[in-house]
């Protein structure tokens, strides 16, 4: 019985970056849009911030596979043409890995600021897919409000990552 | 430091060394692949595979997103509440005026309902086939940059269609566009790539149609009309209605959109009567034209099962 919780407790641990992400585009999906004197304020897009806290804080969190599989159900769920998000989310993992030397230890203010500049990587390439698939220049003011959004919302969600990254570490058993 | 250490340290570098290597050639060997996806989607963005996956991945969630919509809708809700705090003396002078127009069209509807029963039974007018309605619920909301589209509780066992116009009880809020079993998805007229053909009505109020047009959502801001008369017999004014046209078969003519709010630098902008911002509960009207049914019944939109 023991044994049998040890190793569900184990499968959930492996599987919690892969569950995050999921729950975090299906929140994404949730009709929880505030209007504002009209218009439609701006949601974060949160599986771009879970993509980047594993990449940084636990780079064997989510494997590339597990990343590109999410990204492509966002992508279906969105009902768009799919591999936009999925190409995103991976061009973001990539740029962390790259410089993971570079961000290993920094201090929180640091983290973000390299998060808001991985954005703005990221969003001329959804741009230009974007725009490839609607076969003109779209208007880069919905990405950067929305993306800004998903700059504004990144300590929430990293605090709720750190106390449950802290919460689990100390469920651990010292070896 | 030992030597043992210094071995485990440099045996632990060595891993995590390869390991890196290995992500970073799946993360090139996955980023290639949906990139080419991408380029695959816009050639065949529409394919029946790709239809079939996003019916398939709509089902698959619609139990889980069915259970995040009740917090959403109550949040929204109460957003709602307080902005609606804030401007309840506006929002008073607002209702009183709209209710002194709506007493005035009561009364013209009376009148016009009595012409129209008369012309009917004196013509022996064959009416169009009444609208059947789908009652759904919004479970979902994509809401990305670029595109926005809705999920809603109700798909193809309820008899939802692609094409279906979807209304909420002011006015028609979309299409649908995908269905699956148990859901649906559903293309609303801000949304960029909603295109719906319409009829501007007279500004006189007299319900006469003055020109056909194509209503043209946008990523942002209010949707676009396109009036396709050349030779309108008056410019394009603000406050006037638009309806659908029916055009295309899928929605009956003469659904409520909204009103014609803006005309600047040739650019006319429309004003919805439908909530597309916060949508909860919406109808799916089946429609079909008399030609595709055998034997089609008399009646009309708005009967009985009405809006």
């Amino acid at each position: 019985m023991g044994r049998n919780l040890a190793a569900l407790r184990q499968i959930l641990r492996l599987s919690a970056p892969a569950i995050a992400l999921l729950v975090s585009v299906l929140l994404t999906i949730a009709p929880l849009q505030i209007g504002l004197l009209g218009l439609i304020v701006p949601m974060p897009v949160l599986p771009l911030i879970i993509v980047f806290l594993y990449a940084v804080y636990d780079p064997s969190g989510l494997a590339p596979a597990v990343t590109f599989s999410i990204g492509v159900i966002h992508d279906l769920l969105y009902g768009g043409a799919i591999g936009p998000w999925a190409s995103v989310y991976i061009a973001i993992q990539f740029l962390v890995y790259s410089q993971r030397e570079y961000l290993r230890g920094r201090v929180f203010h640091v983290i973000w600021l390299a998060f808001a500049l991985a954005l703005l990587v990221a969003a001329p390439l959804f741009w230009l897919e974007r725009s490839m698939l609607a076969e003109r220049f779209l208007s880069v003011w919905p990405l950067f409000s929305q993306f800004g959004a998903t700059v504004l919302f990144y300590p929430a969600v990293a605090w709720g990552f750190f106390s449950l990254r802290d919460r689990a570490a100390a469920e651990v058993p010292a070896v | 430091m030992s030597f043992l250490t210094m071995v485990v340290i440099g045996d632990n570098r060595r891993r995590a060394a390869a390991q890196n290597e290995r992500n970073r050639f799946g993360l090139v060997f996955y980023f290639a692949l949906s990139v080419s996806m991408v380029v695959f989607s816009l050639y065949g963005a529409q394919a029946s595979v790709f239809q079939k996956a996003r019916a398939t991945v709509l089902d698959f969630f619609e139990p889980v997103l069915a259970v995040f919509a009740g917090p959403a809708h109550w949040v929204n809700a109460r957003a709602a509440d307080a902005q609606e705090f804030l401007r309840l003396h506006d929002e008073l002078e607002r209702l009183r005026s709209e209710n002194q127009d709506l007493r005035q069209y009561q009364d013209e509807v009376r009148s016009l309902r009595r012409q129209l029963s008369y012309f009917t039974d004196v013509n022996e007018t064959h009416m169009p086939p009444a609208a059947h309605y789908i009652d759904a619920r919004v479970i979902g909301e994509s809401a990305g940059p670029y595109n926005r589209s809705l999920v809603l509780s109700a798909g193809a066992k309820d008899q939802v269609q692609e094409g279906h116009a979807v209304i909420d009880e002011s006015g028609l809020l979309g299409y649908v566009s995908v269905v699956g079993e148990r859901a649906a998805r559903v293309v609303p007229l801000t949304d960029s790539t909603s295109r719906i053909p319409v009829v501007l009505l007279s500004p006189n109020g007299d319900g006469a149609e003055v020109a056909q047009a194509l209503l043209t959502g946008r990523s942002a801001g209010a949707p676009v009309l396109d009036v396709f008369s050349r030779h309108l017999e008056a410019p394009v004014v603000e406050g006037q209605e638009i309806v659908t046209s029916g055009a295309g078969g899928m929605m009956p003519r003469g659904i409520p959109i909204g009103e014609i709010s803006a005309v600047r630098d040739g650019k006319v902008t429309v004003r919805l009567d439908a909530n597309t911002t916060t949508p909860n509960f919406v109808r799916v009207v089946d429609f079909r034209f008399a030609t595709d049914l055998d034997g089609a019944k008399e009646g009309a939109l708005g009967g009985q099962d009405g809006p």
